[in-house]
This record gives C-alpha cells, structure tokens and sequence, in this order.
C-alpha cells in the first residue's frame, strides 16, 4: 500500500456532481487484467456460440462487441465482471476494452439490476406532457418489486407521450395509475399495458389506412382511464 | 398538402411480410433497377434532387457520387439510430413496411457497387428491429439477398446491428466507430465517410427514409418525383409531429405545405384555449420557431432562411402552458446526458450550460448572467468536433434571445423564492 | 519497403512565409515560421490526431470553419491565420471551458511549473474567469497502479494515457468509461494498469492528472536539472533524461531519439533508477578479511588486494558483463592478454562463436537498423521475446504492424506477446532452434507444406526488405544457417532489410567489438584463442585458473550451471569484482568488490546491437566511494605492468578508436547526444570479413531422452528480472520470481491449479515456483524464469524436469 491509499478522503462540497466510479482507486492486490486466457476463462457453451454468430456477421469480428454485449447481458442479468471477462474471451479483447464500451451506452448495465426494464422518456415532448410525473409515479410503484424505473432520454416514441418502454414494448400516452397497472402486468408475466401497446397503434396520417382498415386490432381497453392530457 | 408515397396504405394487415410487400408490386424497382447500368441509377437519384431525410439535407445523388469507383471494399450503412428528440418517423415505416427500406438499400448498393450494407438501429426499438430481422430472412430467402441477386450478378450482405442507447450514434462518424464496436465517439472529419469511412472503406451512410425513397424514384422516374415538392426541397417528407397538438403522430406531407397547415390542419393545433408559444420545426437541435412563423412554408431552404433548419423533419409544438425556461432545461439535459465527451466546447459546455440553468432554478443567478449563457453558446457553435454542441447551442441561444424578457422575470422570481439579496450585495 | 519520400511546399502563416514537408500537419509546418499553436491531445508518436480539445483551432483561408491544425495537411499555397480574433475567441473559450472543471491546485500540484495547461492558459487564455458553478470534486489522488497516481479532478480527458494503452503499448488496460462529462481514466473493475511501459503515461499527461509515485512532490521544476544519458538496463539502450537534484537522480524521462527508442521507455528503465540510491547498492570497495567476511576497506587497501591477480599469469580469467562501457572491455582486454599473459576472456554467457562466423554475423552490410523494423515488408522474430529482451523492440515492431503493414513473422520456442499481431507463429522445442533453421533453410528449395513452408514463402515472396530480430540464445550451430538463409534472402547491403540481434548483455555488442572474447582481439582481430566462459569455469574447478576477474558480472546468477560456477569461484584463489550490488556470487566468493558505477555516472561509449555507438555521460556525482571503472583499470594494469596512459574517459576512447579499425575516426563530439552507426560510416569496410560455412550436414536431431511424465524444459529471462529492479523500492511489486509457465493440458493432468506453489526437481536439483497456466505453451514443455535472485533455472542441467505440487 501506498502512502496515498492511507490518507483519510477530503470533505469538499457535496454538491459537485458525482460519478460512480470516479472515486475509486484500483485494487492493487488484483492481477493486471489483460486477454482472458481460455484456459482459465470458462464461457458457457450456448453464450460463446451466440457470440461467435454474431463475430462470423461482420468484415471485422470486434464490430460484434455491442451485439455480444447484449447477449452476455441477457445471459448474466447484467454486464458484471465475469460476462465481460467471457465476452473478452471468446472475442480476444482486453475486459477493459468492454468495459470502456459498455459504459459508454446507456442499454448496458454495469451494475447488478432488477430484472424488468422500465425507460421513462423524460425528454421534451413526453415531459411537457407529464413525464416527470409519472416517472415519479412508476419509480414509486417499482419499490419493492423486481422492476427497474430509470428516466431515459427520447425514445422515438413521443407520438404517446407520455410514454415508457417496458422491456423493449412501447407504450403510451401513460396515465399516472398505469404504473401500479405495469408493475402487477410485470409480476403476472402478462404482456404489459396491451392496449397501449405502441404495436397495435395505426398511422396517424389518414393516407396510411388500408382498406382493409386498422392495422392489427387494437384490444379493447378494460379501464380506459381519461388520458392525462 | 399530403401525398402518399411511403405511407400510402402502410397500415395494411401484414405489409411487413414480403407476400403482401410484393403483392402491392414490392421489388418491382429493384427488378428495373437491376436492367439499368448502376450509372444510370445515380442519375435517377440526382434528377429527383431528394436531400437526406436524416437531418443535414445534403443531396443523396451528390453524395453517392462522391464515392470512389472501382472494386474495393464498399459500404451502405442505413442509420436508423433515429435519436433526435421528437423523431419518430423511420419507426413507423421500419415497423410497418420493412421491405421498403430493404429494396432502396438494394438498389442503392447495386448502383453504387456496394456488397456489404448494414442498418443501424438504436437499441431501443427492439421491435421495429425484429420485425427487420425478419424482413431480411424473408429476402435473403426469395433471393433478394446474397449471391447473384435476381441472375444480376449483384450480390449484397446485409446485416442489422441493433445499438445500446446513445444518441452521439445518429452521427454518422459516431455511428460508423459504433458499428466497428468501439464507442461511438464521432470522428474528425475529413476524410468524409464516402471516402474514408466503415472499417476504412468509403461509406455511403443515408437514412432509413431516404434510402426507403429510392424505390419510388426509380419506379416514377427522377424527373417525375422531383416536380414533387419545393423548389430545392423535392418529394415528400414523413413528419413526425408531438407535444401540445390534438393529433400528434407521423404525417407524409409534399415539401413546401405550410408549417400552419400541418400544426393546425393535420395535427388539430393546441388544444382549446391554448395557442402555440414556440414550435422546434427540427427536432431539439433546431433553434425555436414562433407562433408568427406558422405561416412559413415547411421545406429546408425556407426553414433555413427563418434562422433555423428542417432537419429531421420533427416539429414540436410547445403551447403557452409552458414556461421558456422549463423547455430550455429539458433541452439542456437531453444534450449534457448525451455529448459523447470527446470534444472540450461540447463536454464542459454542455455541463456548464446544465449547471448555469440550475443555478437560476435555485434563485442564484442574476439577469445580467444570461449574457454569460449566451456568450457560452456562441463560444460553443463552430468549435465543435461535431454538431452535437452546436445542436444544444444554437436552440439555447434561440431561446436567450426570443425570451429573454420570459427568462429574466423567471431568475426574479426564482430568486424571490429563495429569498436571495438584492444584487448590490453580491 | 520504400519509406515516404518529403516533398517541401510553400505557404502562408501569419504573413510569413514557411516551408514546410508536405502532408506534415499545419501545427508542425507552423513551427518553420516560428509560429506557436498551442495544443493538448496532439501527439504524432500515439498515431492518427483525434481533434478532442480544439486547441488548436486555426482559420485558413478559403475554408468557412475553424479547423484543427493538428489534422490539416499543409498543402502548397495555403495561408493560415493564427492571431486573428475569431482563432483567439476560440482558443480563449477552450482554455475557459477546460478550468471549468479544472480544479487549479497548481500550488499543491506535482506538474506545477512544467504544465502546458498552465502556459496554455497564460499564454492563450482570457485571464480570467467567469465560472463560479461549482467544480467536479473528488477523492484524490488514487492509486491507478503501485507505480502511478491518478488525480480525476485535474484530467482534461486529452485521450493521451488511453491512446497510449491502445496505439501504442497495446495492452488495452487503460480507457475511457462513462460518456460525456462524466467520462473518466479508469480500468476493468479495479485492475491496476501493470504493464511493461505503464510509466509513459505519466510524460505524455499535458496536466498533473497521473503523476508517478516515486516522484511526487520530490521537487520542482527549479529545483531539478535534466541531464542526457542512455539506460543501460537492457540492450534496447534508451536515450533518458535524468532529472537530477542534489546530485540524485529523481526521476527517469524519455529522450527521444528515432533510431533507438522511438521515445518510449519501459517502466524499468523509467523506475529502476532508484537502484542507484539505495543502501542495497555497493558504494565503497569491500575486502574480503581473514574471518571471511566481507568488510569495507579504503581503495588502497582494496587495490592492493586486488594486484594480487598479477601472481596468477597465465591462469586469470575475466568475465565481463553486458554493462559494462567499450573502453572498460577494452582496458580489461588489455589486462589479461598483455598484463596477465593470459587469454581467458569472455562475454558471451552461451559459449563461443568461430571467429569467421562472428565477422560474418556482425558484417556492417547486413545489420539492419532499429527503424527498419519499422518499414520493412517482413520481420521475422527468431528465438527471442522483445519484449522480455529489449523491451522497446516489442513497441516498434507493433508500431510498423498497425501503421505500415509489416507482416510478421514470430518463430520460438515460448508464446510471444507479439503472437496476437503476427501473420504467422511458429513454435519449435526448446533448444531445437538448429533444426528449425535447417528445416527453414531446405524449406526455400523444396516444395512441401505446413508451417515452415509457409515462413520461407512469406520471407521470399513478401518484398525484399526482410529483416531477421534473432536472439543470442541461438546456438551457435544454428547461426550458419541463419547466415545462409539471410544470404538466399539477398539481405547482405539491402538498405532495410538485415538482420538484428537481441544480445543477452545491454553492450555485448560493443564489448565484442573491443575484443573481450576468447578467440577475438579488438576490432574481430585474430588472436590466440582462449576458453569461453564454460570452459573457464571447467578450468577453475580443474585449477587451471586460479584468479577471476568479474566486471560486472556475477556468473552465478547470470550465467548457465549455477552449481558449476559456485564451485568454480570457490575454487579460485582471488576473485576480483566490480559490482553495485552484493548478488549471491560475489557475496559468497568475492576477495575483493570494487563499487561499480551506474549508467549516470559513468564516461564512456556503449554500442546499440545494430552499430550505434551511444555515450554515457555522468548526470551525477559518483556517490560514495565509488571511482570510475576505466580508473580502477587503469590502476590494476599499471599493476600487471601495462602502462596504459589512460588519465580521463576520454582518453581511454581514444585508444579504443585506434584499436579498432572500423571506429576510425570517430569522435566523442561526433557521437553526442544520438549516437553514430558505425556500420554506415565509411571507416566499417575495415571490418574484417567473415565467411559463411557451407551447408553442413543436417544437425543431430537432439535425440530426445524418454520423458517419462517429465517435462521439457525452456527459460525465459523476464523484464524484470535485474539486480537493479530486485532493490528499487518503487518496483518491488513486480519482482522477478520463479513463474512456471505450463500448458492446461499439462496442469490438469498434474493437478496443478492457476498460481499454486509447485516444485521443479532434477537430479536433486528442487526449485520453488508459481504455476503460471498459459495457453499457447506446446504440452509436454515448462517455461522457467532465469536471471532471477531465487530459484533461478540456471540451477538446471538437463533438459527434463518434474514439475508437482508444492
């Protein structure tokens, strides 16, 4: 240990912003973390074959490092150490090169998580239509369970303002009682807020009917909550 | 006012599949495209004049052109990153007509004698990504992809590449370093994409919408589609329009319709009792329009002219229930959360800019202040390694001068709020 | 391949005309007219310019935007403004937007006084400021590394450190996390950044972001003086600049010289210094007393002691390590051959080479310079691990991959670090370096197959500029072959291409050529021949020879046959030494030690293994007791009767010039600070040919005893495996041990875990050691380190060992 690891942390102000991360040293216990070495690196046998699909796609294998992200976070519920040290193998990177990677998008994880997404769009238009208000609502109604709220930047979804994505469905214009309604939809493992569903929703430009008419059936709404605006 | 080339009938039951697409006469361009020289296709894209639907507005045709001859490795990147705030457009048609976008992608390669294509998809829109998978598996199986497309000897790969939530990726060399599975800091420029791009290789990088155009040019001719429209802004243009209007949502509407039309004819305007106080006519990034500039006619050149930008064609209407200041914050956010950090005027501008709002909100800040935040944005615009500080900039900069009385009452009141000292005694 | 030829081209900045290399970049084209761009990220060595700080933000005309001077080719009747308000508005508002986070500590700051961001923003800034939003605060500073603090406040995010890690050393470890202003310097989940040139990052930070451990807070700019010199821990022989103060060196930065080290140094050379100063380091001449022990005695004494080798002619023999200057080997040379009437000298750890064969191989027509590795069409890496052995080799021949397209070629017996980069890796079994050759060699005139065929492909079809990095290891059976493939190669006085050896000692090169080898005079002239170091050591246990001579050099920890060499020192009457540190064989067998000097002290001139002769020039005061090794020379051959004149190190180069006929002419002047090549001068035909034997008769295969379960052995020789890095405290966290490197296969069938303790056995013979697991190591083989202070393989003797569990 060095004689700088020993030094008590300065109290400065508490209202400069802060980063997880930025105040922490390195473990010099630790061993250099370079290319895992296969031998001592086990990667599951279906993860290292999904990896290497999406290696043989591309001119150049390392374009596969978001896609394998993805992957190793769907295996591991989040991109902790070992998914990136799996991922580093079975692509021949430095887990440092991941982890650059993977901290610069906001899809990844680098910390443990529940297992249910929920993305409030707090951009622009869905906050000028009661976003931060529900965003308020819904992280309230996810305490206690299995769901994580976060506030997202404009999901390309602001047709429904307010909206949400839950795991990847879009749905919206959100009334401030749909959080309790998303969160049990979540826990009975029932398609979420169906009739809000962004899927089912038809063209707003009148050219864009068929004849034939909407585009799938929109379910009918049992509550039909007076939409918030 | 509307004209339906790409929406026409889009909602149609099953348009996604390649049966329906086909039915509709879907890859009749592509079986035209591919009797012509690839020559004779750029000139199609030339004559129709069609400016990139993405944001910048350059022209496909000049671009294309730009891309060395001979055999090397070229690219097609599709950006679908689709990230600019109030942009919701490429969903729509990626979801509902993927094939549209795959035959454009496919012309457009064989013109330019590309074999490689990718489209890049924010993460985000998982469904709209599957629903491309799956396009793609259908076409490769029909033989519209891979080998020797249709006994053309063109051949083509295609691969979709779903991204992970970051806005920096809509940029093109941002998108290009993303799509090489680094992190998706844009790069300098030059050399441009078109000539030093994907993995080095010159890169043709269009948006979904314009390369979804391409089937249609080549099906009503170059010179037919650019009687569509506007002088310097020919076709049609999908719109997506949100925020306080009664019937927000994706429009198609011919070039050159006037903004008052589309806020107030299609979309029904504010609802009643509420007029509109400022509208973006381009996304966050363009500087903020007024109520007196509904009569402008929507289409780039005029756009540009009003001191603002078409972009990608995503009009936000804010009505008089919202307050300048709080529009400014949403901005400023959206752009200190997404700046990528590599450029010094965009990272700690951005920051700063976010800090200086916060600073009024907490009553701290004086009127005199708002000349610094302006100066901060100019010192902002043009300094930039790409336009992400300047898309923060320059509708912040907009909002300091066309509200400056709004925002000076605001930073009284909020200072009243927190009980702070007259002026003097700082 | 043909390096890029300069074309010059005129144009315009501020009014001035400047002429300036074409495609250069305008910041550099700018300092022709003595015009001054200020800039953060830009660094030409880390590779293509990234434009990340907007420094250097400069209007040229005909362009509407601001552009980034660090990326704009000059073009021929350009004309760039520096000074009109637009480029100042922009640099001031850089400047400004960088100290709104910047926490302008520069009082408790370790870079104060040496800081661009400092000048910048004196120079380019507004002077003062109009933030008063509170600054990013954090804890500080952190350990990033036992060798390299990290303070996140001071960090502009200039990408230096990270493109450093990435472009340059390659070893990814180091990078950005996080986006936007939350961005920061960090690594994988709280791995510290250990890697061989970790250091370099402290020099390229343009603010006091990483700042090294050992030297913070030891001294201001002020305080300091910087002083030329050349590392001489290994042969790479990176040109440094010692910060001295108070006649201590403090601090060891790059200086940067394109034909050596291309800038970069490793953290050995960076951090060993601290070997210099320790109470470890031998300061004052010991005599061994009649208990036995060594004690410190005045020089007097010590000299006296030490003439007692003039009662051994004809049975002294000198050993002389790879430190040691030309004109130490050349006045000991002198000692034995004329003083002692003896012809015992070695420097070559493995056992001699024919003198016909040792021309051939140092012939000025085929060594290939460092840069060639550089821009040669092929490189052929042959038994030896650069970066284990020279260290700043492994970052140039990554340099002419990733920027140049050098195809590569690696062939050893253990994994390289470069494996990853290269077209093609060969691995042949340790000590099978002869028949590999010789495989290669009938592979270029038979068609056939598989790996070796390929080789000779790539090296016959690639281009003509080849150039073979061979290692010393070599046996001397494989050098003829080598010889003759560099021949069917066309590589003899093809400008780039040649070849290249990594010695085993940093001057073996220069000590060669200043004649301390048994069947070598100065300048590979003819002389009676004696015994190498092997034989001397069969010699002193026989009581053939009775006095050895050891400068800087300690046989039984840096030579093979670890037991033979104790009892041939135990043996001897007198053992006379030069060392700075009691290592086990001069502790134990020593009569007299004299204090050697460190490289920053010492006078004299070393020689790059491709011909470069360097100067060492003394940065410091000699400390202690310690006098310069030509002196003491000087002193014991006035002793044997050999009047050598010498009175300064100047003199001694002098008589070294006349000796050696390919010197002639040169001059201390002349070498200065970046050294002479003197295979390019005029004066190496002097160098006397050599021949190259015809095709022998295919080698005994080396029949392979039964392994019975055994393994076979090979040795590595690590980076940090030095006397000077076992007492540098700053390094005492990567001290070389005894790393045994195994195949999985191997260590699952003996049930052997990644970093248990394992024993090594042989004949008796026991080591201890740390399984080191490592895929790429062929089954059936063992790597063990050698060098090292304990448990060295040098204690081996066969060939096989029998690795278990401890």
């Amino acid at each position: 240990m060095s004689a700088i690891d020993r030094r008590p942390p300065v109290k400065r102000y508490e209202h400069g912003s802060r980063v997880p991360g930025w105040d922490e040293a390195v473990d010099l216990t630790k061993p250099p973390a370079t290319v895992p070495d296969p031998a001592l690196t086990p990667v599951p046998e279906e993860l290292r074959a999904a990896i290497e699909a999406e290696m043989a796609k591309y001119p150049d294998s390392k374009s596969a490092s978001i896609p394998a992200l993805h992957l190793a976070q769907r295996h591991h519920g989040w991109c902790s150490p070992e998914a990136i040290d799996q991922v580093a193998c079975v692509m021949r990177l430095t887990p440092a090169y991941l982890t650059s990677v993977a901290s610069f998008y906001d899809m990844f994880y680098l910390q443990p998580k529940p297992s249910n997404d929920v993305f409030v769009c707090t951009n622009i238009t869905c906050s000028l239509l009661g976003a931060d208000e529900f965003y308020a609502a819904m992280s309230q109604a996810a305490e206690g369970h299995d769901v994580s709220v976060r506030g997202f930047e404009c999901l390309g979804g602001c047709d429904i303002a307010p909206m949400a994505s839950v795991n990847g469905e879009y749905v919206g214009p959100l009334h401030l009682d749909d959080a309790r309604l998303i969160v049990e939809d979540l826990e009975a493992g029932r398609p979420v807020l169906e009739h809000k569903q962004l899927r089912h929703r038809a063209c707003a430009d009148p050219g864009a009917a068929s004849s034939a008419g909407a585009p799938d059936s929109v379910p009918p709404n049992p509550a039909a909550p007076e939409e918030p605006r | 006012m509307t004209r339906h080339l790409l929406f026409d009938r889009i909602d149609e039951p099953g348009l996604n599949t390649l049966s329906v697409y086909e039915k509709r006469g879907g890859y009749g361009a592509l079986r035209k495209s591919l009797e012509l020289p690839p020559a004779a296709i750029i000139e199609e894209i030339k004559q129709s004049a069609i400016r990139g639907r993405g944001g910048a507005g350059f022209q496909m045709g000049m671009k294309a052109s730009f891309l060395p001859k001979g055999d090397m490795a070229k690219y097609l990147v599709c950006n679908a990153d689709e990230s600019e705030p109030g942009t919701f457009k490429d969903r729509e048609l990626m979801q509902k007509s993927p094939h549209t976008l795959i035959e454009g992608m496919i012309i457009t390669t064989f013109a330019a004698g590309i074999h490689h294509a990718f489209i890049y998809i924010r993460g985000e829109y998982q469904l709209q990504a599957d629903i491309l998978d799956a396009a793609v598996a259908e076409a490769e199986a029909a033989g519209y992809l891979g080998e020797d497309i249709l006994g053309s000897g063109h051949s083509l790969k295609l691969v979709v590449h779903r991204g992970a939530g970051a806005y920096i990726c809509g940029e093109e060399t941002g998108l290009l370093d993303s799509l090489e599975g680094k992190r998706g800091n844009p790069r300098l420029k030059p050399p441009f994409p078109a000539i030093e791009g994907l993995y080095h290789g010159p890169t043709l990088v269009n948006n979904v919408e314009t390369l979804g155009t391409v089937p249609t040019i080549m099906n009503m001719g170059g010179g037919e589609y650019a009687k569509i429209g506007a002088q310097g802004s020919t076709g049609t243009k999908l719109i997506s329009v949100s925020g306080d209007v009664q019937r927000p949502g994706n429009y198609e509407i011919e070039l050159g319709t006037s903004s008052r039309d589309i806020i107030y004819g299609l979309c029904g305007g504010p609802k009643e009792g509420r007029k509109v106080k400022m509208w973006f006519p381009g996304g966050s990034s363009s500087p903020v329009l007024l109520e007196q500039d509904l009569d402008l006619a929507y289409d780039f050149d005029t756009m540009a002219k009003a001191g603002s930008m078409l972009g990608s064609g995503a009009i936000i209407v804010i009505d008089d229930s919202h307050s300048a200041f709080e529009v400014a914050q949403k901005v400023v956010k959206f752009y200190t959360h997404e700046s990528c950090g590599k450029c010094v005027p965009c990272r700690e501008g951005t920051n700063w800019t976010q800090k200086f709002l916060a600073r009024i909100e907490s009553g701290e800040a004086t009127p005199m202040d708002l000349d610094i935040l302006a100066s901060v944005q100019t010192q902002i615009i043009g300094n930039c390694l790409c336009v992400l500080g300047d898309a923060m900039a320059m509708p912040i900069g907009s909002i300091v001068v066309k509200f400056r009385d709004e925002l000076e009452a605001e930073i009284e009141a909020a200072r009243e709020r927190a009980n702070a000292p007259i002026y003097a005694a700082a | 391949m043909p390096r890029p030829e300069q074309k010059l081209i005129n144009l315009t900045i501020d009014g001035r005309e400047v002429q300036a290399v074409e495609g250069s970049m305008l910041i550099d084209a700018a300092k022709q007219g003595d015009v001054e761009i200020p800039f953060f990220c830009y660094e030409p060595k880390l590779g293509e310019p990234v434009g990340a700080c907007r420094m250097c933000l400069v209007e040229i005309e005909g362009i509407p935007k601001l552009q980034t001077s660090c990326s704009t080719p000059a073009r021929d009747g350009m004309v760039v403004n520096t000074q009109v308000e637009r480029v100042v508005d922009a640099q001031n508002a850089v400047i400004e937007f960088l100290l709104v986070n910047h926490p302008l500590d520069c009082p408790v700051c370790d870079k104060g006084g040496e800081c661009p961001l400092q000048d910048y923003t004196f120079g380019w800034g507004r002077g003062r400021s109009r933030v008063i939003e509170p600054k990013r605060h954090f804890v500080k500073p952190l350990a990033l590394s036992p060798l390299i603090a990290i303070d996140r406040e001071r960090c502009i995010l200039c990408y230096r450190c990270v493109r450093f890690s990435q472009e340059i050393s390659e070893d990814w470890q180091l990078i950005f996390t996080e986006r936007g202003a939350h961005t920061f310097v960090g690594t994988h989940d709280g791995h510290p950044y250990v890697a061989p040139f970790s250091g370099n990052i402290i020099e390229l930070c343009p603010v006091g972001a990483l700042t090294s451990q050992p030297y913070r807070f030891r001294a201001r700019p002020w305080d300091i003086e910087g002083a030329g010199g050349i590392c001489t821990l290994c042969p790479s022989q990176c040109n440094v600049e010692f910060t001295v103060r108070d006649d201590k060196v403090t601090r060891v930065l790059a200086r940067e010289n394109p034909g050596v080290d291309d800038g970069w140094l490793c953290d050995k050379g960076r951090f060993a210094y601290q070997a210099i100063h320790v109470d470890e380091r031998i300061t004052e001449p010991l005599v061994r007393d009649e208990s036995g022990e060594l004690k410190p005695a005045g020089w007097d004494e010590a000299l006296q002691a030490a003439r007692a080798v003039a009662g051994h002619r004809g049975r002294t023999a000198a050993l002389i390590g790879g430190q040691a200057s030309n004109e130490e080997a050349f006045m000991l040379g002198r000692i034995v051959r004329e003083g002692l009437g003896s012809r015992d000298i070695d420097s070559r750890p493995r056992g001699s080479v024919e003198l016909d064969l040792a021309r051939a191989l140092a012939a000025p027509a085929l060594q290939a310079g460092v840069q060639d590795l550089e821009f040669a069409h092929t490189v052929l890496v042959l038994g030896t691990e650069p970066l284990d052995d020279s260290p700043i080799l492994d970052l140039r021949i990554r340099k002419g991959v990733r920027r140049n397209g050098v195809k590569l070629a690696i062939a050893s017996a253990r994994p390289s670090a470069l494996d990853p980069n290269s077209e093609l890796s060969i691995r042949y079994a340790p000590g099978a370096e002869a028949e590999f050759l010789s495989g290669l060699e009938w592979a270029f005139e038979h068609p056939g197959s598989g790996p070796t065929h390929d080789l000779a492909q790539m090296l016959r079809d690639g281009g003509e500029d080849v150039v073979i990095l061979w290692g010393e290891s070599l046996p001397a059976e494989a050098l003829a072959t080598l010889l003759r493939i560099a021949d069917k190669l066309g590589l003899a006085g093809r400008d780039g291409a040649g070849l290249l050896e990594v010695p085993t000692g940093t001057n073996s090169r220069g000590i060669r050529e200043a004649g301390a080898l048994p069947n070598a005079g100065p300048g590979y002239s003819e002389v009676d021949a004696g015994r190498s170091a092997a034989e001397i050591a069969e010699a002193a246990i026989a009581g053939d020879v009775t006095a050895l001579y050891l400068f800087q050099v300690d046989p039984v920890r840096d030579l093979p046959g670890r037991a033979r060499w104790e009892r041939a020192l135990a043996n001897a009457t007198v053992v006379v030494a030069h060392a700075s540190v009691l290592t086990d064989g001069i502790a134990a067998h020593a009569d007299v030690v004299f204090p050697a000097e460190s490289s920053a002290e010492k006078e004299g001139t070393i020689v790059h293994p491709d011909g470069r002769l360097q100067r060492l020039r003394s940065a410091i005061k000699r400390p202690g007791q310690v006098r310069a090794g030509w002196q003491v020379l000087a002193d014991i051959a006035k002793a044997t009767s050999v009047e050598t004149g010498v009175l300064t190190a100047g003199m001694a180069f002098k008589q070294l010039v006349a000796a050696v006929p390919f010197y002639a002419g040169l001059t201390l002047e002349e070498i200065g600070g970046r050294g002479v090549r003197w295979p390019e001068t005029e004066a190496a035909a002097a160098m006397p040919a050599g021949k190259v034997p015809a095709s022998a008769t295919p080698g005994s295969s080396g029949t392979q005893a039964e392994s019975n379960g055994h393994l076979r052995v090979g040795t590595y020789r690590s980076i940090w495996a030095s006397p000077e890095v076992d007492i540098s405290p700053a390094l005492q966290f990567t001290v070389a041990e005894q790393l045994v490197e195994l195949s999985p296969e191997d260590a699952l069938r003996l049930g052997i875990e990644q970093g248990a303790a394992v024993q090594v056995a042989q004949n008796g013979t026991r080591l201890s050691g740390r399984a080191a697991i490592r895929s790429g190591v062929p089954v059936g083989t063992a790597f063990l380190a050698a060098g090292i202070a304990k448990d060295s393989a040098n204690a081996l003797t066969e060939n096989l060992v029998e690795v278990v569990k401890a």
